[in-house]
C-alpha cells in the first residue's frame, strides 16, 4: 500500500533488472497453471479447478505486474505469454490429452530462442561506453 | 459476432498489460482493480470467440494482435523506447506463439 522508497540511485540498476526477470519467469509459470486448470475446468463447471484457476489467476497478473516495473511493456508481455505457452504445450500432453507433434516442438523452440534473444537485448542502458553494441 | 468478441477480448487484454503496469505490482490500488477486471473479461470473450472460431486460430489472432498492441501502447503511454533488438525479440516470440497454435489446431 505504501511504497514511498526513495528512487533507487543508478548502480542497483543490474539487480533490479536480474529479480525482475525472475519475478517474470515466476509470472510464466504461474500463467501454464492458469492454462492448465482453466483446461481442466471444462469452461468452469468443476469448482474445485475453477479455484486453482482463479488463484492462478491472481498470481500471475500479481507476479507480472511486479515484473513490468522493471522490464518494458512489449518485451513483458511477450516472455510472459511465451512461457504461458510453451509450458502448457510441454505440460498438456501430461495432463490433459494434448500430443506434442514435432512442429508443435519446433515452435516451441521459436518462442525458447526468441525469449533468450529478449533477455540478452533487454540491458539497462549502457553505462556510458557502448551504445549501439549488439545483443 | 465471434469477431466482435474477439476485438472485445484483444482490446481488454491489452488493458491488462498496461494496467499492470501501472499498477507497480499491486501497490495501486485502482489500477490493480483495473488489470483484475480486464483479466475476466478478456478471458470470457475470448472463451465466447472460441466457441465459434476454431482455438488455435483464434488463439494465435488474440495474443500476436494483443501483443503488438501492447509494444505499441509501452512506446505511446510508457514513453519505452523500442530498438530493433527489442522489436526482433518480440516478433519471434510472438511468432512462436502463433505458429505453436495453428500448428497445434492441425
Amino acid at each position: 500500500m505504501s511504497d514511498i522508497a526513495p528512487a533507487p540511485t543508478r548502480t542497483p540498476v543490474r539487480h533490479a533488472r536480474t529479480r525482475a526477470w525472475l519475478v517474470l519467469l515466476l509470472a510464466g509459470c504461474f500463467e501454464i497453471g492458469y492454462a492448465l486448470s482453466v483446461g481442466g475446468s471444462d469452461g468452469f463447471t468443476r469448482p474445485s479447478w475453477s479455484v486453482v484457476a482463479v488463484v492462478f489467476f491472481l498470481l500471475t497478473l500479481y507476479a507480472l505486474s511486479v515484473a513490468l516495473r522493471t522490464i518494458d511493456l512489449g518485451i513483458g508481455y511477450a516472455v510472459w505469454a511465451g512461457i504461458g505457452a510453451v509450458g502448457a504445450a510441454l505440460l498438456g500432453p501430461v495432463l490433459l490429452d494434448d500430443t506434442l507433434t514435432p512442429a508443435r516442438a519446433g515452435w516451441l523452440a521459436v518462442i525458447v530462442a526468441g525469449v533468450v534473444w529478449l533477455k540478452l537485448a533487454d540491458r539497462p542502458p549502457a553505462d556510458g561506453t557502448v551504445v549501439g553494441g549488439s545483443p | 459476432m465471434h469477431w466482435f468478441y474477439l476485438a472485445v477480448a484483444v482490446v481488454f487484454e491489452i488493458t491488462v498489460a498496461v494496467a499492470a503496469g501501472k499498477a507497480a505490482g499491486f501497490t495501486d490500488r485502482r489500477w490493480t482493480a483495473v488489470t483484475l477486471l480486464s483479466g475476466a473479461v478478456a478471458t470470457v470473450f475470448l472463451s465466447r470467440a472460441l466457441l465459434t472460431f476454431d482455438v488455435g486460430v483464434g488463439y494465435a489472432l488474440w495474443t500476436s494482435i494483443a501483443g503488438v498492441g501492447i509494444t505499441a501502447m509501452g512506446v505511446l503511454v510508457f514513453g519505452q523506447r523500442l530498438g530493433w533488438s527489442k522489436a526482433f525479440g518480440i516478433a519471434v516470440v510472438v511468432a512462436g506463439v502463433v505458429g505453436l497454435q495453428l500448428s497445434g489446431a492441425a
